[in-house]
């Protein structure tokens, strides 16, 4: 019998995912809270590291806000156009016998790579990640949310080694 | 092409100023998998899988990497694709 994958090539260069039930309401809720961040205004730290600078030297302001005008909306607008898309292929998880699986386009490929990225550079700032493993107490109030961000890093993990 | 009738001196201080390329560096960061930063470096610069894992190595053993260079506009079109795959990079002048 064929090895279990997270992602399977499919026909049309699509992938088709599978997802246990928990899983599924897991990643549902993704997309809000990553829209949250995106929506804040307010200086934070897992939005700066979402929309970096792009000039290093600290003097040139003036480019940095010129940039900043120039791509910052479309920069945006990318990201929210993904978490619409992940939201849409969540919507049609079917049941096919103990996994609820999805077909992808490549497009919605693209869309859940940026939203699983993006959620763990948010996680990971929030949490202070190092490239260290953690060994958490179940009671601390960062094991639930380092949890999450480990089980993103196997997904994501599996999805690149598809797509490499 | 014809001669020039006065043979001007070049201003070679001025030209290597403004010839000068831009370079666009990523920094490491604990979250991008090593995977997905030579997944990116291949799909934006359409670098081969061999350049692409020797620059991502060198971004984590080094902590930062020159990843492209060229004219000003290149460079910020260039950052922009990188942060919007949620790379760290950052463009700069060298003098």
């Amino acid at each position: 019998m064929a090895r279990w994958k997270r992602f399977r090539a499919g026909r049309d260069d699509t992938l088709t995912v599978s997802l246990a039930e928990e899983e599924l309401s897991l990643l549902r809720a993704l997309p809000e809270q990553l829209r949250e961040v995106l929506d804040d205004d307010v200086d934070d730290p897992a939005r700066s590291r979402l929309f970096p600078r792009a000039y290093l030297d600290p003097t040139a302001e003036t480019e940095e806000a010129e940039w900043q005008a120039l791509v910052g909306p479309s920069l945006l607008r990318e990201r929210l156009d993904a978490l619409a898309l992940v939201t849409v292929t969540l919507e049609r998880a079917e049941l096919v016998g103990d996994w609820w699986q999805i077909d992808l386009t490549p497009d919605e490929v693209g869309a859940w790579l940026g939203v699983l990225n993006d959620t763990r550079l948010v996680l990971g700032t929030r949490l202070g990640v190092t490239e260290e493993e953690r060994e958490l107490d179940p009671a601390d109030p960062e094991a639930g949310p380092y949890a999450l961000y480990q089980w993103l890093t196997w997904v994501q993990g599996d999805l690149i080694e598809e797509l490499l | 092409m014809t001669m020039p009738v006065e043979v001007q001196e070049p201003a070679i201080e001025e030209l290597t100023v403004t010839d000068k390329p831009w370079i666009v560096i990523v920094w490491n960061d604990p979250v991008n998998l090593m995977t997905y930063v030579v997944y990116v470096f291949q799909k934006l610069f359409g670098y081969s899988r061999k350049k692409a894992t020797k620059l991502m190595r060198q971004v984590h053993e080094e902590g930062r990497a020159i990843v492209s260079d060229g004219p000003v506009e290149k460079c910020e079109a260039d950052v922009a694709r990188l942060h919007a795959y949620g790379l760290w990079a950052t463009m700069e002048h060298p003098s």
